[in-house]
């Protein structure tokens, strides 16, 4: 009878075995895809040489992040996302985690936002391994901040948009993407390389 | 004796339906891979690699390459999986490097869905990848190969006509260089 025990034993271990090389992520599955969207949908309210409006957003790393502080320091880079758990915005940022590279060249901190609140933040950027960079809410009130950018579409979500802020906390220019493409890795650097540019 | 056959169909049952969710797509019939049409890369490190006769500046297909069997991988700087991966990937072609010679070698490319030159470059920089990467910006390799989600694998064997026939499709990692190593040998039919 132990044996026979063994050997059913040794049946039922058999599929771990069989499937190691073909255990695929089912990461997909998580996404929700709202179909072709408006490209853009709001107003913007910034232009290069405006002074960036400020701000303070609680961080997913349970902190607050206020723009200003980076101010006569560093050079900041906003990335607004439209949603989390949405097909282009889930693998913007992750390109981004592996680009550290060109922001520290030009002294530029990162500052990811949505207007998702922190556990659905948390839960999303998980997925998308530790990031180096703040990912900040701006969900209560709810898109306040991309609302004073005239990035906040009819919907509630934000725009796909890059802000490149100087030094001085002056916008230096604006990437507007349309909402369904995400911008090219070329496009963020254009936008650090343009930073240093005059200084 | 009766009691272990008793005992053990319906274990065997159970396994023959689980067994097959744990596996990599197999062509169920023959499939050919599509003719896809690549740049000569610059580098003729890669182009040696590759064994392409043509120069700089012309065009290959992925029948022009020299290998008895050829891995493509599908993937995306943009996607995390990929980069998690992507020391597992290095691995492989290491493994594969090592083991070709020519009267049989097992190649690697990649096609980086969606993603620019620029940002190719980036991620070959990013993990140090040795093996030959190619841009698929607007995607029509990756929907020619039939992918689905990055990392994809798809990998065939040379026949003699040129053509080459697909052995295994796979979405998602296979985390464990050596074994799928393996795994794409039986498929191709290699007499260790």
């Amino acid at each position: 009878m132990k044996r026979i025990a063994l050997i059913a034993l040794l049946l039922l271990m058999l599929p771990a075995g069989a499937g190691a090389t073909a255990t695929a992520k089912s990461f997909t599955s998580l996404i929700y895809d709202p179909g072709k969207l408006k490209p853009i949908d709001s107003t913007l309210k910034i232009a290069p040489g405006d002074k960036a409006p400020d701000f303070t957003l609680r961080s997913v790393k349970g902190d607050t992040v206020t723009l200003s502080s980076y101010r006569h320091k560093q050079n900041v880079v906003i990335s607004f996302v439209p949603a989390a758990w949405t097909p282009v915005c889930s693998d913007q940022w992750p390109g981004y985690n592996i680009a550290k590279t060109f922001f520290t060249k030009h002294d530029a901190v990162l500052l990811g936002i949505t207007v998702d609140n922190i556990p659905t933040l948390h839960a999303w950027t998980q997925q998308m391994g530790e990031l180096w960079f703040d990912v900040l809410s701006d969900f209560w009130p709810h898109g306040a901040v991309a609302e004073s950018y005239g990035v906040l579409r009819s919907d509630g979500t934000s725009e796909r948009a890059l802000i490149f802020i100087d030094r001085e906390g002056m916008i230096n220019s604006v990437h507007i993407s349309d909402i369904n493409i995400r911008p090219s890795l070329e496009t963020v650097v254009a936008g650090l390389e343009n930073l240093d540019k005059g200084r | 004796m009766k009691r272990l056959v008793f005992l053990l169909l319906p274990i065997l049952s159970v396994l023959s339906l689980v067994l097959p969710a744990f596996s990599a797509d197999a062509p169920a019939e023959k499939e050919t891979l599509p003719q896809i049409s690549l740049p000569v890369p610059d580098s003729e490190e890669y182009r040696a690699y590759l064994g392409l006769k043509q120069a700089p500046g012309e065009t290959f297909t992925v029948n022009d390459i020299d290998a008895d069997v050829l891995l493509i991988e599908l993937f995306s700087m943009y996607c995390p999986f990929c980069q998690e991966e992507a020391e597992n990937v290095n691995a492989l072609f290491e493994t594969m490097y090592d083991f070709s010679k020519p009267e049989f070698s097992v190649k690697l490319i990649g096609l980086g869905a969606n993603n620019s030159a620029f940002e190719v470059d980036h991620f070959r920089n990013t993990y140090g990848v040795r093996f030959p990467l190619f841009p698929d910006q607007d995607m029509s390799m990756y929907n020619a190969l039939g992918g689905k989600g990055t990392p994809g694998f798809i990998a065939c064997k040379k026949e003699a006509d040129s053509s080459c026939t697909i052995i295994h499709r796979q979405s998602g990692g296979f985390h464990q260089p050596d074994e799928f190593f393996k795994e794409l040998l039986n498929k191709s039919g290699y007499n260790q």
